[in-house]
């Protein structure tokens, strides 16, 4: 287990709770002269998840010392770089499929969203990944808008 | 009227063409998405849910929402079953709940007879989905009355309890399944207040007026982290699959494993009405009942097919109980009832006692259709089990980008805003890293499903005590739920300081 993670996400979480007790106390009161305004639950969840937090913290440095002195398994991650990099290339396009959608239109990005990660999973026969990702987004674009009456952004609209 | 009449009227309503049709669909997706390797029940039903409600949009609310539930339904049930498949001809289970049918369900197919087998597996989850239906009946209208007589103080423990046991349950360590239900509580205040119409944690922004969306999480965090994490860890694919010869179980095979299967149903279904504990622990418990009760223990492990019939009845039959406590309290026990609500609220919707009362043939429709589906599972699997067995090879380099590209479009057709998209991708990224790391995603649905509720029944709780905290643990009830969920929480972690080994749920 990464107890690496495990610290820093406790910081981050603990940061969080502060955070979010802080944002919570500036909520403004109800109008209503009730004794339980909109403030209690999450003051509530706020002060909650920063003792968690604390807890984990505690728990992660105490795995990792029993760890460190029995000379346990220190297991590194096992993604290999040629994974890591295929992922952040399909990330990416992800983002840029969501960020261009409104904009050029949903058949466009989805086909090119697709061609991009078939290739990206595995370079071969770059046909069958243009054929599957011409069907996909003709498919679900004119079954969607047509047969169901849904919208999709359709074409550029410059 | 009686029950029994609801009940006609519940198969009157699933007889009807286009939910008969909707049932067909949703059980054979459930299959394929049980079969494939990546996609869990969980995901499966999150994937569904946009496009249900885009399908059912020209239906009025109530039919919309029946219909779409039968579906959801359908592939809840069909992906348990469809699991059973890859554990049988692969010895790589679907999800975590077939893990067990691997231990002889895989040494069965070894010998050539993976036909019985699967055909086995497929009678028992019809049987306990029987058993399961017949149990949700009995027991439905006396728990929703029951129920009725809650006041909030009772509901607000009630949840809590739910919260607790499947936090209690879920993962390796309870701090982390304790983060992941605080998180998942804190995300469900976002937005206005819907008892004085204040913003909360909104920054002024108008996408988070309306709160965060529970679809575009779930969706995030279990089918895009499903679908991350197989791209970023290869694993190695090296099981061969197993030949079916012969699909239809010899006499003897029925004979031995018609006690477990009617074991395997009534143990799953009571541990499946029990919140926290799912088609897992089901499935694991009969296994070790089978091995107990056997006269042959030493034939376990060797392909015995009581090892089969057991836990897959169990595990569906844990399915159809865990349906109870949502439809008659309104507490989803686990990650995927905890979708299936959340798909029945987003139709304004209810689930609860009132659930009975109210929308009736929603209720009673979808008790119908679980057998009508149930019949379906079990007469589509016995002469497609080949066809199915194919789905396993489907490339992961088409399917990958695909679901991807399903769930960038379902959540954008239900939602038209690009907010949310990138919420999607962000909660994908999220749900990979915690679930590397251990940290159990069903607990943060659940809360964030839940979390609304439990402020509004805290919030009239204490109003009507003016303000009186006490109010939780002067009324029996709520006492006793309390000290409950206390205790879930407590037992576990006493037993693991004493070095006993605790079963977790790894996914409901």
């Amino acid at each position: 287990m990464n107890h690496t993670f495990d610290k820093v996400f406790s910081i981050i979480l603990l940061t969080l709770s502060i955070l979010f007790v802080f944002q919570a106390t500036q909520i403004s009161d109800s109008a209503y002269g009730s004794t339980v305004g909109p403030k209690i639950f999450p003051l509530c969840l706020g002060i909650i998840l920063g003792l968690l937090s604390l807890q984990l913290f505690y728990e992660s440095w105490k795995n990792a010392v029993k760890e460190r002195i029995t000379g346990g398994p220190t297991t590194s991650s096992k993604i290999s770089s040629t994974e890591l990099k295929k992922f952040l290339i399909i990330l990416g396009s992800a983002l840029a499929y969501v960020f261009f959608l409104e904009k050029i239109g949903y058949m466009i990005t989805t086909f090119l969203f697709l061609c991009i990660s078939f290739q990206m999973m595995e370079r071969s026969k770059l046909i069958y990944s243009i054929i599957i990702a011409a069907g996909f987004s003709l498919g679900v674009y004119y079954v969607f808008t047509g047969l169901l009456g849904g919208s999709l952004p359709s074409f550029p609209t410059f | 009227m009686s029950t029994l009449q609801f009940l006609v009227d519940g198969f009157a309503i699933a007889f009807q063409w286009q939910n008969l049709l909707f049932a067909l669909v949703g059980v054979i997706i459930g299959t394929a998405v049980g079969v494939l390797p990546g996609i869990g029940p969980m995901s499966g039903v999150a994937l569904l849910i946009p496009v249900t409600a885009t399908i059912t949009a020209g239906l009025p609310t109530e039919a919309a929402a029946t219909s779409s539930i039968i579906l959801l339904a359908g592939v809840y049930y069909g992906a348990m079953y469809g699991g059973s498949t890859t554990s049988i001809l692969l010895n790589t289970p679907g999800e975590s709940s077939s893990v067990v049918t691997t231990l002889d369900g895989y040494q069965m197919a070894k010998q050539g007879r993976a036909g019985s087998a699967l055909s086995i597996a497929a009678i028992g989850s019809f049987c306990a989905g029987v058993v399961a239906l017949l149990g949700l009946i009995l027991l439905a209208n006396p728990l929703s009355k029951l129920a009725l007589k809650f006041g909030p103080a009772e509901y607000f423990s009630l949840m809590l309890l739910g919260l607790a046991a499947v936090s209690g349950l879920a993962g390796r360590s309870i701090t982390k399944a304790l983060i992941m239900t605080a998180l998942g509580l804190m995300l469900g205040t976002v937005g206005i207040d819907a008892v004085s119409g204040i913003e909360r944690f909104t920054f002024g922004q108008p996408m988070l007026f309306s709160g965060i969306e529970f679809l575009t999480i779930a969706v995030g965090l279990f089918a895009l982290g499903e679908v991350f994490k197989t791209i970023l860890e290869k694993d190695e694919e090296d099981g061969q699959i197993a030949k079916i010869n012969r699909v239809l179980p010899t006499k003897q095979d029925l004979k031995d494993s018609a006690v477990p299967i009617a074991r395997g149903s009534l143990l799953g279904f009571f541990i499946g009405v029990l919140p926290g504990a799912g088609a897992t622990l089901a499935s694991f418990f009969s296994y070790i009942t089978e091995k107990k009760f056997s006269k042959t223990p030493e034939q376990f492990g060797k392909g015995h097919i009581a090892g089969v019939a057991g836990p897959e009845s169990a595990n569906n039959a844990a399915s159809g109980g865990a349906m109870i406590p949502l439809l008659t309290l309104g507490i989803p026990g686990s990650g995927t009832t905890a979708i299936l609500m959340g798909a029945l609220i987003m139709y304004n919707i209810q689930p609860g006692p009132l659930l009975f009362e109210e929308h009736p043939q929603v209720a009673w429709g979808l008790i119908a259709s679980m057998f009508i589906g149930n019949l379906m599972l079990l007469a589509l699997n016995m002469p497609l089990v080949r066809i199915f067995a194919k789905i396993i090879e489907t490339p992961k380099k088409y399917l990958l980008p695909i679901i991807i590209a399903i769930s960038i479009f379902g959540v954008y057709a239900v939602q038209f805003a690009t907010f949310d998209l990138y919420l999607l991708l962000a909660c994908g990224v999220l749900g990979y890293l915690f679930a590397k790391n251990d940290y159990p995603v069903a607990p943060l649905v659940l809360a964030l499903v839940l979390g609304p509720m439990i402020e509004n029944n805290m919030r009239r709780a204490l109003t009507i005590s003016n303000g009186d905290f006490s109010i939780f643990v002067s009324k029996p009830l709520s006492l006793t739920f309390l000290v409950v969920a206390i205790s879930w929480l407590l037992i576990p972690l006493f037993m693991k300081m004493r070095g006993k080994n605790v079963l977790i749920n790894e996914e409901g």
